[in-house]
């Protein structure tokens, strides 16, 4: 790890995956991340979010794709992912999601005092849960690190959902 | 596969040893201790269950000794006699005459004779002095005793679960390695594969059987659960059980327990009359309740039957147009089936007062739900008058599905066979388009009709109205049945008859309830399967 090796040794050092999501990185730290794998088939599930790809196979578990790009508009509306897209299979709370990126996501190694707290404006933007847990600044990098606990929970990733007939469905079944 | 009665047979011998050796612990630990009251509680329980089991199997003898000896163990214990003396011989003796007859009942030899214990047994109770003869020579071929183990072993149902789980993952590798080695056609791998499909079926069939209980061990505990309701309710209720040993798998049995509890509650308390009222209305003053079990094809029918009032239909369709369920005109257009089904509506409760039996809240839903959760059905039939009967239609087996496998907009569906009415292919020209519905007519009946990718990807708003030039050529549809409803749903095309493992939605997907889970195809493609309970539901809600 050369990143890290510039920084004195007592220094606490995080890994994170960086992947690029529009023009801008994000990083994830790697214990959060199960694996990387070649994007496979995905099958549209619907009655969700448009963000949310679908279902896709991943050695036996069936683990739902989501899309950040569409979900952070970060890319041109209309504009497409490309064929081949990586996921990141990415450790929840209590289950798996698989993030889909347009490029290999690599490792990197930074010191933790790097990380600078996101300016509060950010923080509120359209958003629940405080899931931007800092920005890390590196030479000329700037790498936007997720907390993706707080990112993937599930009202979070259904807050899209349609109001319509599916959740009243719901509802009556609970009551 | 063994005979029914073999296999009972089996299990008495297996919980008969069980009670010898517990029994001959307990009475040595007895007679080191004579008042230890645990020891003696167990021994006179012991010889109970022992005394029902070997009368329930015929094995009067066995049942006989057991229950003299139950006897004594009961005087024991509230303290007219006690454990000292020549009582102890004699106990010792009894317990030893019970494991050879045990024995002899399991190799099929000649019950020993008895008598003399018997005899010993009663002078005992009478405060006289048994007549212990010289046991010398026994006494040696007790030394020479076989230690014997049980040819059964109790299994907790979650290692089945767990082994049934790991079956249910090889049973779609079996499926996948199969449509592998077709495609690459090396015939060394297929008959590798062949094989290895073949162990992986017998292996599913067997750790099904594995999990399979009678019937009877559930429908068995009604008799005084009705017995308490018609006490409850001063009605006079006779109730026939039937099918006890047909087989279903022992969790589903575990899931249907209070729905049954409640449909049979519910058909003591508001099914049958009171024996005045039964009298006045020309029956006889004891109400008749039939459970029973048989199966029909891969399924359990259990129904609930009772010979009270019935339902009347008229009444529910007034409740259902005052809670707002169905508009006035179109309640009178239904028929009695589709009315009936109201009653399974959440809060639906056609009891007009709250009694301690039944009508706790808790209506019908319940036990719909509870059935829909299997993937079975429920329905009911009623003459108003006669009696109501209930019919629970259940998989024997959680684990796999028979499924029709269908095509929309190039992926695959499934849909359990267990919803599945029929399939017709039909011309734009059966179709009639009434109240912006899609309508044809399917074996004599008027069924809506509905484009399932409508209804799958048409958004928030209600389903836009039919029209029936959109349609050209020839028209796939899956008729699917639910609550005595029935929608008919256009496919792009029909693929396949399969059974299937379904895997439940993973989070956080799992609250989309359009979906009962998801299956893994022979090509590694995955599957999502359409609950059609949510399904009918969903088109209620979107009709336009």
């Amino acid at each position: 790890m050369p990143e890290s090796e510039k920084y004195s040794k007592q220094e606490a050092v995080i890994q994170l995956i960086v992947f690029r999501l529009g023009e801008e990185e994000y990083g994830i730290r790697i214990e959060q991340v199960k694996e990387v794998t070649i994007t496979p088939e995905i099958a549209r599930m619907p009655k969700t979010p448009p963000f949310v790809k679908g279902i896709a196979n991943l050695r036996g578990d069936i683990i739902a794709v989501i899309d950040l790009e569409e979900r952070f508009q970060l890319r041109p509306a209309g504009e497409e992912l490309p064929a081949v897209t990586y996921t990141l299979a990415i450790e929840a709370k209590d289950y798996t999601i698989g993030i889909m990126v347009r490029e290999v996501p690599q490792p990197l190694s930074i010191p933790v005092s790097i990380i600078e707290k996101a300016p509060e404006f950010i923080q509120d933007l359209n958003i629940h849960d405080k899931y931007i847990e800092g920005i890390a600044k590196t030479e000329d990098r700037i790498i936007v690190v997720l907390d993706m606990l707080k990112l993937l929970t599930p009202g979070e990733i259904m807050q899209l959902q349609s109001k319509g007939e599916s959740s009243a469905a719901a509802a009556r079944t609970k009551a | 596969m063994k005979s029914r009665e073999q296999e009972y047979r089996e299990i008495f011998m297996a919980e008969a040893l069980e009670y010898y050796d517990a029994m001959s612990r307990h009475i040595s630990e007895l007679e080191r201790n004579p008042t230890d009251e645990a020891a003696l509680n167990e021994l006179f329980r012991l010889m109970h269950n022992l005394k029902s089991n070997s009368r329930a199997m015929g094995y009067t003898q066995i049942g006989e000794a057991a229950h003299h000896m139950e006897t004594i163990f009961g005087l024991i214990r509230s303290k007219e006699m006690t454990f000292t003396g020549l009582v102890v011989p004699v106990l010792f003796r009894g317990v030893d005459t019970i494991g050879e007859m045990i024995r002899a009942v399991g190799e099929g030899a000649e019950l020993p004779d008895i008598s003399q214990l018997i005899t010993n047994l009663d002078r005992l109770v009478q405060g006289e002095e048994p007549i212990l003869e010289d046991d010398s020579d026994e006494d040696d071929e007790d030394a020479n005793r076989k230690l014997e183990l049980s040819d059964l072993v109790y299994i907790q149902i979650k290692k089945l679960d767990h082994l049934l789980n790991l079956v249910g993952e090889l049973i779609i590798d079996r499926d996948r390695v199969l449509t592998l080695s077709r495609e690459i056609g090396n015939p060394a791998l297929a008959t590798a594969a062949a094989h290895f499909s073949r162990i992986a079926d017998e292996l599913q069939y067997s750790v099904m059987d594995a999990r399979l209980v009678n019937v009877g061990s559930l429908l068995n505990k009604f008799p005084r659960v009705v017995r308490d309701v018609a006490t409850a309710e001063k009605k006079d209720v006779e109730l026939t059980i039937v099918g006890e040993d047909i087989q279903i798998d022992r969790n589903i049995l575990q899931i249907i327990t209070d729905a049954l509890l409640h449909l049979v509650r519910n058909a003591v308390g508001h099914g049958l009359e009171t024996p005045a009222d039964r009298l006045a209305a020309g029956k006889s003053a004891q109400g008749h309740l039939t459970l029973s079990a048989q199966t029909q094809r891969d399924e359990v029918l259990l129904q609930v039957v009772d010979d009270g009032r019935g339902i009347n239909v008229g009444n529910v369709r007034r409740k259902a147009i005052e809670r707002g369920l169905v508009s006035q005109e179109v309640a009178a257009n239904l028929d009695d089936d589709a009315v009936r089904a109201f009653l399974f509506e959440p809060g639906f409760s056609m009891a007009k007062e709250v009694t301690e039996i039944s009508g706790r809240g808790v209506g019908l839903d319940v036990v719909k739900l509870a059935i829909d959760s299997l993937g079975g059905q429920l329905r009911v039939d009623s003459v108003l008058g006669e009696g109501t009967t209930f019919t629970l239609v259940l998989p024997t087996s959680i684990a796999v599905k028979g499924a029709l496998l269908f095509e929309l907009d190039a992926r695959s569906y499934a849909i359990p066979l267990m919803h599945t009415d029929s399939v017709v292919s039909l011309q734009p020209t059966d179709f009639h388009v009434v109240g912006g519905l899609l309508m044809s007519r399917v074996q004599d009946e008027n069924v809506p009709v509905v484009p399932l990718r409508n209804l799958l990807h048409n958004g928030d708003g209600p389903l836009p109205p039919a029209v029936k030039g959109e349609l050209t050529g020839r028209q796939d549809i899956i008729i699917v049945n639910y609550s005595n409803r029935k929608l008919g749903l256009i496919v792009d095309r029909f693929l396949r008859q399969q059974d299937i493992v379904i895997k439940p939605m993973s989070k956080p997907l799992d609250t989309i309830d359009l979906f009962g889970g998801v299956t893994l195809l022979g090509s590694g493609q995955v599957c999502l399967v359409l609950d059609v309970p949510a399904l009918t539901r969903l088109f209620l809600a979107k009709r336009p």
